[in-house]
This record gives C-alpha cells, sequence and structure tokens, in this order.
C-alpha cells in the first residue's frame, strides 16, 4: 500500500518541474489547508491594495434572453442575476490580493479555494439542493476539474443569516461579554424574583464552597445534590436557573454581576431562540475564572470556524474595507450575497445598499474597459488583454508571491490573475497610479469607476460628457415608454423580414422605428416618434385592426410595453422562450408594486447594431 | 494529491481487503468488480447485453439519483392522497438527473441448477449533444444526496466525464422534427441563404481588402481550371499562405477549393463574394461523417449542375445530422432493448425509478398518475416489486418481520451466502436457489463486489432477493421452461405490476388498470396503524408566527370550533400545518372565519381566539386541494411558505375576491352569532365528546401530531436505504 503514494508523488513531482509556469502557482485551498492558508491570506490581504475575486458556478442562464442585455433596466437585470444566484452553486472561489507598484509592478497572491456545501452540522443548512447545468459541468470537466476533489475535500460554509440561524438550531451555551444595567425601575414581581434566586444561588455557593460535605458519603452527596439543584459543566458546579423572559435574564445577570466575582453566567437557548435558562458556574478563584473565560472563548472560536467555513474569507475582504475588483461584477455579487450574506432582496437599491456596507468598492474591471471603445463589447478576459497587448504598450510585471508553493500541478483559478492583471494594464493605460494612500478611501480617479454593478447602467458618471462621447457612436439612448415587444410571428423571421412586414401593415409603422430579435421567439420594436407605441399598443388591443397589422394579430401576433417585461423579470418568470414568460406576465394579474417601478430610471439603451449577437451563443 | 484517485485507490482496497477476509473466512465470495460502463465501452457492451437481455428470464433494474426531495415538505408523508404523492414523485423525476443506472439479466441455467446473473453499472450523464429547442439541460443536486453517494465512493467525475448521455423519444422526436424543417428551409430557399449573406455590409476596411483578395483568388482558381481543361498548365496558387487557406481537392467528383483558417465573419464574406461575383462556383459546407464541418468552393458547370451540388450536400448534410442524433439517444437504446424484449422487470420500491425512466427516456411525464400507470404499462408490460413481494407472504414476513423490508438487510437475510455483512449464521435461513454471477470472462458462485449502493450491485442484489422470493412463493425453477415468462406464472401474477405508490401508508398501485389496490396478506405484521385520514376534512395553514406549535395551533382552533372539532395537527414543516377537523363543513367555515377577521380591524379581530394564529398578517390558508396546486407547481422553494406564497398569489387573488366581496358584509355580522352560537353548541358537544374522545384517545393514534423534522428523519434513512 505504502509504495503506491509514493509513485504517484513522484509523478507530479516531474510534472511540476516540467511544466511549471506563472498560471500555475494559485494555491489551491481545501478543507485540509484552509485553516493554515486563513492566516497567510489575512496578512497579504492586508499588505494588499486591492483584492481581486472570480468565481466557478454550477450554470448561468438557461435560456439566452436570461442574460443581462443592453435594454435592461439595473432592475430587470438584477431581477435575471438574482434568480441565477438562487439557483446555482459556486464550487470554486478565487481570491487574489494583489497591489501595484509604481514601476508597473504587480505582485499577487493568488489563492483559489474549492467549494462544497457541506451540511457540516446536520441542520439542512448551507442549501438543501442546487441546480446544476451540464453544459457548464462538461466544460469543468474538458477543463480536469476534479469533481471528487470538490465533493469530498471542498470547504463549506455558512451566510451570515444562517449563521444566526443556526446558532439558535445548536442551542450551545454563550458566554455574554458584559452586563449593561436597564434603567427601567424593578416592579414588584422582579424584586421578589431576584430575591428568590439571590438566595438560591447564595446558598448553592456556600454548599459548593463548604469543604466539610465533601466527606459525605455518596448517598448524601448526591441527595444534597438533588436538593440544591446542582450540576456539573465540566468539572465545575454549576446551577440552572430558569426564566420566562429576557427582562428575567436581565435581571438575573445584573444580580450575578453584584453578587459574587467568581460566578460566570452562561446562556442556555431554547428550541425558539429565545433563552431558555441562565447557567451559573462557580469558578474555584480568579485565575480559575479567568482560564474558564478562556475556555468558553476557544469553544466559541472552534464553533465558528466550523459553522462559517469558508465565510471567514468573505469576512476578512470584508473587514479590510478594501477595493474588491470584478470581472462581471453583478454576477458575482449576487452570488456572494445570496451564498455568504442572507437571501436577496427583492429590488436592486436594498441589493446595493446592503452591498455597500459589506463591500464599500466595488470595482468592474468592464467598467475600465469601456474607457477604450474597442473593448467596449469585449467580454472575454483573454481577449481583451491580448487587444490591449496589440494596440498599447503597457508591460506588467507580474510577481507572483507564495512562500510554499504546494501545488498539484492544477490550473484551476488563474482568472483571478488575468483579472488583477488587466485591472493593472488598464489602469497604466488610463493613467490612474492604483496606490492606495489610505484603506479607507479609494483614489480619486478610480472613483467614479466603483460601485457599478450593472454593465449598461445609468449611473450619474455616465451622463458626463465624455461618456457620452464613447456611447454615441453606436447606442441611442431610449425612453422605455417608446420600446414594445413583440411575439406569435412565424418562427425563423429575421428581424429585417419582421421590419419590412410591419413597414406596409399599418400607419404606426410610417415613421422611423427599429426592430430587433431579442430571441427567436420575440422581438422588440423601439418607436422613434414620441408616443407612437402608445397608439399601436393600443391599436393592437382594440378589436378592429383592418389590413395586415390585423392580419398578423389574427395569425398570433401579440405586443406587450416593457413594463410587462419588468413584471416577468420581477416576477421570474424566465422561461426558456421570452415570449412564453411574457404570455404568463400578462396572464398574472397586475401586481401591487406598480408604484415603485414609476421611480426607476425608465431609460435604456438602443444599440444601433444587432442587440445579440448570435455568434456569441 | 492523495485524492487524484481516490475511487480506484479504495474500491481496489475495499476489494482486496473484503476479498482476502472472506477468503480465510469459508465463505469463499470471490470478488471482481462488476461491469462498469461509460462512453468508451458503450457500444460493446450494449451489444453484449442485448445478448443477455434475450435470453434473460428477468432483469432487475436499479438506479442512483441526484437526489430526491427538491424541498423538505415534498418528502412523503402519511397524509399525501395518492395523487398528491404522484405529483411528488413527478416532481422528483423531473428534477432531478440519473447517474447510475444498474442493469442485471438474469438467465436460469437448466444443467447447472442456478441463475447466472450478468451485472451492468451504467454511468449515465445528460449532455446536451445535439440542438433542441428549449432551455439548457439542468438538473438539481440534493447536498444530502451527495454526500451519500460520496459515502459509498461514487465516482463523480465518471460520471460526469465519461457518463452516457441519451435522448428521450420525445426528444429524439423533437430533434428530427427540427431537422427536418431546417432542411426544408434550407431547400425552399433559392440556392444559399441570399438574404442572410445581404445583411453584411462591408465597410470595414479589413473586410473590403479581403473580399478583393478572396475574389482574385477564385478567379484565378477558376481560369486556371478552365485552363487545365483546355490543355494548360496546373494552377499555382501565389503565396505560401494561400497554399494552407485553399487546397483544390475534389468534392463529389468535381473540383472544389478546401477552405481552411478562416474566421465565422470571413467565411460569410467568402459566401457573399461567391454569390455575387461567380456564376459557375459555389459556397458549400459540408458535414463530414467525422463530426466536423468542412468549408469549400466547388465548380459546377451548369446551373442543373449547381442545383444537383447543392441537393446532395444537403443530403449528405441531412443524413450526417441523422446520425448525430442516432448516436445521441446513447443510454435509451438499454431501455429500448428492455421494452422490445418485452421481459420481466425486477425492481425494489420502484416506482420512483419507473418514473425516472418514463421522464428521461419516453416524455414528459403526464399530470395524472392514471395516465402515467397505463403508458408505463404499455412500455413495459410486466413489472415485479421485490418490495411488494417481501410484504405479501405469510412466510417471508416472518422472515423478515424482525428486520427493514430495505433492500440491503433484505439481501443479507435472503441471500447470506452471498452478502458479506451478514455473519451471523445463527440465522438458519437457507438460501434456496443458486446465483451465479458472470462479469465478462469471470464467474463466481459466491460473488459479492463490496460496493453496496452502486447501481449495478443493487440491481445484482434486488434480481437475487427476488429469485429467493419467487421459490418461498412456491415457484420451483427446475420445472420453468425457458419458454415461459415468468411474469404468466400463477403463483407470481397477482403480485405483477403491483407497486407501492407510497410506501409510509401502504397504497400499492396496479399498473395494468391503474387502480389502488389493498395490500394483500399481512398488513397485520407490517402495517401498523394507518392514520385515518379524511382528505376533505383538512385545512392546510402556513405563514403563521413561527413560535406557534402544533400544540398551540390546535387550541387556539378548537377555542372556535369546539373542543372535538380538531382531530389532528400535522406539522408539513416549520411553516405549515395541517388542521384535521372532525367535520368537512368546518374547513369551508374556517377558511371563511379567517377571510373575515382580516378585513375587519375592529377590536372583535384582535380579542378573537385565531387572532394568535393570525398574527403578523403573513397567515394563510387553504383546503386539501390548494395543497394539490401547490404540489403540482415545477417550483421548489425550501420553506413551504415560501413556495405556496409563490405559487399561490396568482390564485388566491382571482379565486378568494369575487366570493368575498358579495358575502363578506353579512358575513362580518353573521361570525359573531356564530361565535356565540359555536360556544355554547361546543360546550353542549363537549360533553357527549369527552367520553368519545378518551376512548378514542385510547385506542390511540388519533391524536398524534408528528414532528415534521423527526418525520424528515425517518424518511431520509428510508430514502437512502431504498
Amino acid at each position: 500500500m505504502a509504495p503506491l503514494p509514493q509513485v504517484l508523488q513522484r509523478r507530479f513531482l516531474c510534472q511540476k518541474t516540467h511544466t511549471t509556469n506563472k498560471w500555475k502557482t494559485v494555491k489551491q485551498v481545501t478543507k485540509s489547508n484552509f485553516a493554515d492558508t486563513l492566516s497567510d491570506l489575512k496578512t497579504h490581504i492586508a499588505e494588499s491594495d486591492f483584492i481581486a475575486v472570480s468565481l466557478q458556478r454550477t450554470g448561468a442562464v438557461s435560456a439566452p434572453w436570461h442574460r443581462v442585455l443592453p435594454f435592461d433596466t439595473p432592475d430587470t437585470a438584477y431581477s435575471k442575476s438574482r434568480h441565477a444566484a438562487d439557483r446555482f452553486q459556486l464550487l470554486q472561489f478565487a481570491v487574489c490580493p494583489f497591489s501595484i507598484t509604481s514601476a508597473s509592478k504587480l505582485r499577487a497572491h493568488p489563492y483559489n479555494f474549492h467549494l462544497f456545501p457541506r451540511d457540516e452540522l446536520k441542520i439542512g443548512m448551507p442549501s438543501y439542493s442546487f441546480s446544476c447545468q451540464t453544459s457548464y459541468l462538461t466544460t469543468m470537466a474538458k477543463e480536469g476539474f476534479d469533481f471528487n476533489a470538490c465533493i469530498y475535500d471542498g470547504i463549506s460554509y455558512l451566510s451570515r443569516a444562517q449563521e444566526s440561524a443556526a446558532r439558535v438550531r445548536i442551542g450551545n451555551p454563550t458566554p455574554i461579554p458584559h452586563v449593561v444595567k436597564s434603567s427601567s425601575k424593578p416592579s414588584v414581581a422582579d424584586a421578589v424574583f431576584i430575591e428568590r434566586i439571590k438566595s438560591r444561588v447564595k446558598y448553592w455557593r456556600n454548599a459548593c464552597k463548604d469543604t466539610s460535605s465533601k466527606t459525605d458519603e455518596a448517598l448524601v452527596r448526591s441527595l444534597r445534590k438533588l436538593v440544591l439543584g446542582s450540576e456539573e459543566h465540566g468539572s465545575r458546579p454549576c446551577i440552572n436557573i430558569d426564566v420566562c423572559s429576557e427582562r428575567q435574564v436581565q435581571l438575573v445577570l445584573e444580580m450575578l454581576e453584584d453578587f459574587s466575582d467568581d460566578l460566570v453566567p452562561l446562556i442556555i437557548p431554547g428550541k425558539g431562540g429565545a433563552t431558555q435558562e441562565v447557567r451559573v458556574i462557580l469558578t474555584s478563584s480568579k485565575e480559575d475564572k479567568v482560564l474558564f473565560q478562556k475556555e468558553l472563548q476557544n469553544i466559541e472560536e472552534e464553533q465558528n470556524k466550523k459553522v462559517r467555513g469558508f465565510r471567514e474569507v468573505i469576512d476578512l475582504i470584508s473587514a479590510s474595507q478594501k477595493p474588491v475588483v470584478s470581472h462581471n461584477s453583478l454576477n458575482d455579487f449576487t452570488f456572494i450575497h445570496s451564498k455568504f450574506l442572507a437571501p436577496l432582496p427583492p429590488n436592486f437599491d436594498e441589493f446595493m445598499c446592503t452591498l455597500r456596507l459589506v463591500f464599500p468598492h466595488v470595482l468592474d474591471i468592464q467598467q475600465l474597459m469601456k474607457e477604450i471603445g474597442p473593448l467596449r463589447k469585449v467580454s472575454n478576459i483573454p481577449t481583451a488583454i491580448s487587444y490591449l497587448k496589440d494596440h498599447f504598450f503597457a508591460p506588467i510585471d507580474m510577481e507572483i508571491l507564495h512562500e510554499d508553493t504546494v501545488n498539484e500541478g492544477k490550473i484551476h483559478g488563474h482568472n483571478v490573475l488575468s483579472i488583477s492583471h488587466l485591472f493593472a494594464k488598464l489602469c497604466s493605460i488610463l493613467k490612474i497610479a492604483p496606490i492606495q494612500s489610505d484603506n479607507k478611501n479609494l483614489v480619486p480617479a478610480l472613483e467614479k469607476y466603483a460601485n457599478i454593478l450593472t454593465p449598461c447602467s445609468l449611473s450619474p458618471q455616465e451622463s458626463t460628457d465624455e461618456d457620452i462621447r464613447v456611447w454615441t457612436n453606436n447606442t441611442r439612448k431610449v425612453n422605455c415608454e417608446h420600446l414594445a415587444f413583440l411575439w406569435g410571428f412565424k418562427r425563423g423571421m429575421t428581424a429585417g423580414m419582421l421590419k419590412s412586414l410591419l413597414q406596409g401593415s399599418h400607419d404606426v409603422f410610417s415613421k422611423e422605428f427599429d426592430v430587433r430579435l431579442v430571441d427567436k421567439s420575440c422581438a422588440i420594436v423601439v418607436f422613434w416618434k414620441p408616443g407612437l407605441s402608445e397608439t399601436f399598443m393600443d391599436l393592437i388591443n382594440s378589436k378592429e385592426i383592418c389590413g395586415s397589422l390585423g392580419e398578423m394579430v389574427l395569425e398570433g401576433l401579440r405586443a406587450a410595453r416593457y413594463g410587462t417585461y419588468k413584471k416577468v423579470c420581477r416576477l421570474g418568470i424566465l422561461e426558456a422562450d421570452l415570449a412564453r414568460s411574457l404570455d404568463k406576465a400578462l396572464e398574472e394579474p397586475d401586481c401591487l408594486w406598480q408604484g415603485d417601478s414609476e421611480t426607476n430610471p425608465l431609460e435604456v439603451y438602443w444599440y444601433s447594431d444587432s442587440i445579440i449577437n448570435f455568434d456569441d451563443l | 494529491m492523495k485524492r487524484l484517485y481516490p475511487i480506484t485507490l479504495s474500491r481496489a482496497l475495499s476489494r482486496a481487503l473484503s476479498s482476502s477476509s472472506s477468503t480465510s473466512s469459508s465463505a469463499q465470495s470471490t470478488a471482481f468488480p462488476l461491469k462498469h460502463v461509460t462512453k468508451g465501452n458503450f457500444e460493446s457492451a450494449l451489444a453484449e447485453l442485448r445478448r443477455h437481455v434475450a435470453a434473460a428470464d428477468f432483469v432487475a433494474i436499479d438506479l442512483e439519483m441526484s437526489g430526491v426531495t427538491s424541498a423538505p415538505w415534498r418528502e412523503s408523508f402519511e397524509f399525501d392522497r395518492s395523487d398528491v404523492r404522484y405529483l411528488k414523485v413527478k416532481d422528483s423525476a423531473e428534477k432531478f438527473a440519473v447517474v447510475q443506472f444498474g442493469v442485471c439479466p438474469f438467465r436460469w441455467d437448466s444443467s447447472k441448477l442456478s441463475f447466472i446473473a450478468h451485472p451492468h453499472n451504467f454511468y449515465v450523464f445528460p449532455r446536451q449533444e445535439v440542438p433542441i429547442d428549449g432551455p439548457s439541460y439542468e438538473f438539481l443536486w440534493q447536498t444530502t444526496s451527495i454526500e451519500f453517494l460520496a459515502k459509498y465512493q461514487f465516482d463523480f467525475n465518471a460520471c460526469i466525464r465519461e457518463g452516457i448521455s441519451y435522448l428521450s423519444r420525445g426528444q429524439e422526436e423533437e430533434a428530427l422534427r427540427r431537422l427536418s424543417m431546417a432542411y426544408e428551409d434550407e431547400l425552399s430557399d433559392t440556392w444559399c441563404n441570399l438574404k442572410e449573406v445581404r445583411d453584411i455590409p462591408i465597410n470595414r476596411m479589413a473586410d473590403v481588402l479581403f473580399s478583393e483578395r478572396v475574389k482574385n483568388t477564385f478567379s484565378e482558381w477558376r481560369d486556371g481550371l478552365l485552363r487545365d481543361r483546355n490543355g494548360g498548365s496546373q494552377l499555382q496558387l501565389n503565396s505560401n499562405d494561400s497554399k494552407q487557406q485553399f487546397q483544390t481537392v475534389f468534392f463529389k467528383m468535381r473540383p472544389a477549393l478546401s477552405l481552411a483558417g478562416f474566421t465565422s465573419h470571413q467565411f460569410r464574406l467568402i459566401q457573399m463574394v461567391i454569390n455575387k461575383h461567380f456564376k459557375d462556383l459555389s459556397f458549400v459546407r459540408a458535414n463530414g461523417d467525422d463530426l466536423c464541418s468542412q468549408h469549400l468552393v466547388v465548380y459546377t458547370e451548369s446551373k442543373d449542375d449547381r442545383g444537383m451540388l447543392m441537393k446532395e450536400v444537403k443530403d449528405e448534410n441531412c443524413r450526417v445530422a441523422e446520425m448525430k442524433i442516432q448516436a445521441a439517444i446513447g443510454f435509451r437504446h438499454v431501455i429500448d432493448l428492455l421494452s422490445a424484449e418485452k421481459k420481466l422487470i425486477v425492481g425494489h420500491n420502484c416506482f420512483l425509478d419507473i418514473a425516472h425512466v418514463y421522464s428521461k427516456f419516453v416524455g414528459p411525464l403526464p399530470s395524472a398518475a392514471e395516465e402515467f400507470v397505463s403508458s408505463v404499462n404499455k412500455y413495459f408490460p410486466h413489472i415485479v416489486d421485490t418490495k411488494i413481494l417481501l410484504n405479501a407472504n405469510h412466510v417471508l414476513q416472518q422472515r423478515m418481520k424482525k428486520s427493514s423490508t430495505s433492500l440491503s438487510s433484505a439481501f443479507a437475510l435472503l441471500c447470506p451466502q452471498i452478502a458479506v455483512s451478514s455473519k451471523s449464521t445463527g440465522l438458519t435461513f437457507q438460501q434456496c436457489v443458486q446465483v451465479e454471477v458472470q462479469v465478462d470472462d469471470m464467474r463466481s458462485s459466491n460473488w459479492n463486489s463490496g460496493a453496496k449502493h452502486e447501481a449495478g450491485y443493487d440491481a445484482f442484489m434486488t434480481g437475487c432477493i427476488f429469485v429467493q422470493a419467487c421459490s418461498y412463493l412456491g415457484i420451483d425453477f427446475k420445472l420453468h421452461s425457458p419458454s415461459e415468462n415468468l411474469a404468466h406464472n400463477e403463483k407470481l401474477c397477482k403480485h405483477v405490476n403491483h407497486l407501492y405508490l407510497s410506501w409510509i401508508n401502504g397504497d400499492i398501485i396496479d399498473l395494468s388498470t391503474g387502480n389502488k389496490v389493498a395490500e394483500l396478506f399481512g398488513t397485520n405484521y407490517f402495517k401498523k396503524k394507518y392514520l385515518n385520514i379524511l382528505f376533505e376534512n383538512i385545512v392546510l395553514i402556513w405563514g403563521f408566527p413561527s413560535k406557534l406549535k402544533a400544540r398551540e395551533i390546535r387550541e387556539c382552533v378548537s377555542k372556535v370550533f369546539g373542543p372535538t372539532s380538531v382531530t389532528s395537527v400535522y406539522h408539513l414543516d416549520e411553516t405549515a400545518v395541517f388542521v384535521q377537523f372532525s367535520k368537512p363543513e368546518f374547513v369551508s367555515d374556517f377558511l371563511l372565519l379567517k377571510e373575515t377577521l382580516e378585513k375587519s380591524d375592529g377590536p372583535i379581530s384582535v380579542l378573537h381566539p385565531l387572532a394568535k394564529l393570525l398574527e403578523g398578517g403573513n397567515t394563510h390558508a387553504g383546503n386539501y386541494e390548494t395543497y394539490k396546486e401547490i404540489c403540482s407547481s415545477p417550483i421548489s422553494k425550501v420553506l413551504f411558505a415560501n413556495q405556496a406564497e409563490a405559487v399561490g398569489s396568482k390564485r388566491k387573488r382571482e379565486a378568494m375576491e369575487p366570493k368575498i366581496a358579495v358575502e363578506s358584509k353579512e358575513h362580518s355580522s353573521f361570525w359573531e352569532e356564530n361565535a356565540v352560537n359555536n360556544s355554547t353548541k361546543s360546550s353542549e358537544k363537549s360533553k357527549q365528546g369527552k367520553v368519545h374522545n378518551a376512548k378514542k384517545d385510547m385506542l390511540g393514534g388519533n391524536y398524534e401530531i408528528i414532528d415534521s423534522l423527526y418525520a424528515a428523519e425517518v424518511n431520509q434513512i428510508r430514502t437512502n436505504n431504498l
């Protein structure tokens, strides 16, 4: 049995020496080396200016139109991302703290964490089940992803919300940091309660301290125990005090504080989360008390590690308050929010609020890429890097620092290095000196790119002159009210065919309008002349439409306003075909949340070239 | 690093260990791995399996899935009516994937007086290999199921990388339909898709230059060809670069230029140049047999010739695409084989398995159990469930009564010679029928692969149990002629096609008739008191304050409808309960009362006994049909309250509002009287009720309050043991 691993090991070592290159120096972290890595990561985060993240999911979009499209508002884009984040799972989370020094030097510390939502505490968390897209798994398999390693050795985690729920479920005793005196005066009932408990504790404490009783025989001892209600917590004597309310807990704690300094109270939670009883533990001396409190602390830390798992990394990043760089930030951070913070809120604004509390500066690399015209529509990192390499002189000297390169020849998680590399290149080209002066604030030059998560969002920054110049060459702003969705036409029709059909069908289409296909089943129409979309909608919903438009309606043509599309996204009716989703949304009775949609920005961008490039799909 | 070959290593080790330990003991069981089938050896294994199945007397099957329930409340409970139970099975089969499929044909060898088993273990993975309209392939993993599989060292890499893909009959038809549609579209278009090509305007300088360059190359080549024919010299392409990109070949007996190393955009430009400038050249995309497409520019002599060429190419492409679809059928060939041979299929508690087989390999599951059952019966005319057999026979039941009828414990008990785990020879339960195992060339009469919960081995165990159970039923295989179908054996046929729809409440469904069947014998042995559940008396309440316990809810409701009004309260999960009333009228009364209380905002609604239940304003209620409707939804939220919210928002508004609008006025005054009436009535009733009630209590079972977590746990164990 022994020789076999050795042979394997030797083979690995050979491989490593042959194929070592900088991409392979991403430190792979699993359950076994997680605890050790954590402290390294902590120092690396402290030393670095930025943290790049990149995630490996089990799926993204079930149908082409589910991805964020140019005509999505932040809310609809968020709803789409949320839909994916709720269903799919993360299997890898790559983190790379990095700094860019003055001489275009990139110092990076890449880590790749393997995750698996194992139910460590047997409480049905972090995830009861999750969805997988077979195409994703197949691609991962082709890249050599080891699913066995992931499932057997992946690190589990609990989100912050799950952690608090879990604490209640586990029901471990929790120590109290310090008692804050309540200001309210005790009532008569309270006073009676305190006196009763006080005398009980006093009697018990005296009995415990009484050394003479040690010589009693077993029967007497156990009888005494029974009468006093004394139990043992570890090796120390303790007594449990039943309480009926949080008020009584407060009273007991206050009383104990004044009573004696060799008592340590613990709170025992009940099943519903409220305190069930207060356990009072008698320590033998001041030193013993300190010792005991330390013990409690260790136990708690141990417990925390088990409960939080990988989330410690998220907490470390959050605590550092350093800017987080990501490539597809809306998708990444909806996942991070739903897996490590709390279930995703219903709308984008709430999401941004909670997210900013945890990660104050999120930098989406695509926002920087927008500054360089041709990169506007590049969504793939290697392409972007090679474009920059060909067109700009911005050499980046990458230095990857790992004291112990215990690598196993795996090449996972290198995406995070590409992100930091691309970020450094972009900063150098855009003449931004990304050197953090202090931890709290972002470099002013980067500020205008921060916290824009939606690729096509209308943040205030974009309305500056500069940005419009970049965008106007092929996009036009258009108000959502001028858009209409059309479906129910013959399958296989192209946008051009549909446009020419519509053109002659009715007067509404005599003025300038454009048609694009969203997917095979549905098209979006923009009426450039204000008011015509209303006319069109009224027309199509009225009974007397004649001409060829009438015929098309008879053949099944349907139309809806942008609001219906919003409803589709908000309610998560994400069918394979947009047409079917819109049909379903129209069947749903109108909802109560009409109000909030009015306040949202109603303008989206219209691309003059085809909306979805089917080659990408 | 040591994780690289976790399965193979550990399996090999465990096998080595088990074989060494068993050889030292007198059991003499030999261990060689069962036949693992993946993409690589599927073709050959299938050919072999065809032979084995054709010769077999019956075929045992077993499935390993990626999960069982998509939410805790979708687990099987005692208060599931059979139609609800079917909906839960349907949900499971639709959402989860089959990751391993065990097939084990058994053949009676009259010369050796033993059965010969051929256990096969297929790794299955639903890869999308041909384009089909609709959403991308997705399936759920249940974390506990993955952990369960991992515990038994399931090889996830083998499954995902090497698993055999499949198309259901429905998917195959869809793919063929799509193909023929594309074919017709292409034919109806004159020549190539001119319109589509015109769509790209040439406005980039690079495009203009490229078009000009290829135009020159093509005209040179064509001119060269024509010269050549007139006795001219060989064509010389001008640069080295283009030699690699353009290569003169023959395509369908015509001279052609094979194009390589262009982007798809460049191909489109080439196509446009050809269509625009060359009447005698055609751009062709041919899909070769090796599944990679080839781009060519072909010289044609005339318009007719060109037409012929295009038709040839299209037919060829169509044929290749059809072959691709044929190849994508993959694992379904095994299922088709089982169906075509009409062999007796043997499974263990296999209703869910059959539902999986249907949804993966036949088509979408029908919405009602009856429809499902009749389709299954057409596809597999004879199915036997060993769990039914074990519970149907007195002798067997006496043997089994101390242990569960789970697969592994039944195997250990009925086939002690094979099962290593049952070391206790104290059980004098003789194995009556010999089973020999053959894998490829290896044979053994005491085989044990040591790999429990591997589909192939589980199928083998199921078959062994079936064989032993048959002999207890009095079937003598020595008298059994190979021509006779085992399913028609008079001792067996009353059990054929009986499946447990729900094991928990003993619902059995007959696949050939679609009727529910009462358990044959021995209900007294196994059947504990199944609760007497009256579905029309049930009201479902969800979204109530989380601190409320079943007991408190019961008190709450009893205060209004009288102390005997509530017969039982079951927790569905922490957010929902079933309350069973003593009378069906109480259900509608309760729903109306709740609606009224929510409408009125006065002190009455605050002081009302139900206020405790309605606190928080999120409490909803519905009858049993509501529950069924919520179960039928494709959505699966973990908590029932969230599920109901996601599903029910529409229904509630539609169904409730018109009714309430009419009734609410009279009702708000009505309920006050009613409350008074009710209290007096109930006090009267309670007097009579108490005696009656006490009796019922003593009989037990009627006041049971099931802790949902406990129930779920039991269920988990149950499903794991299957």
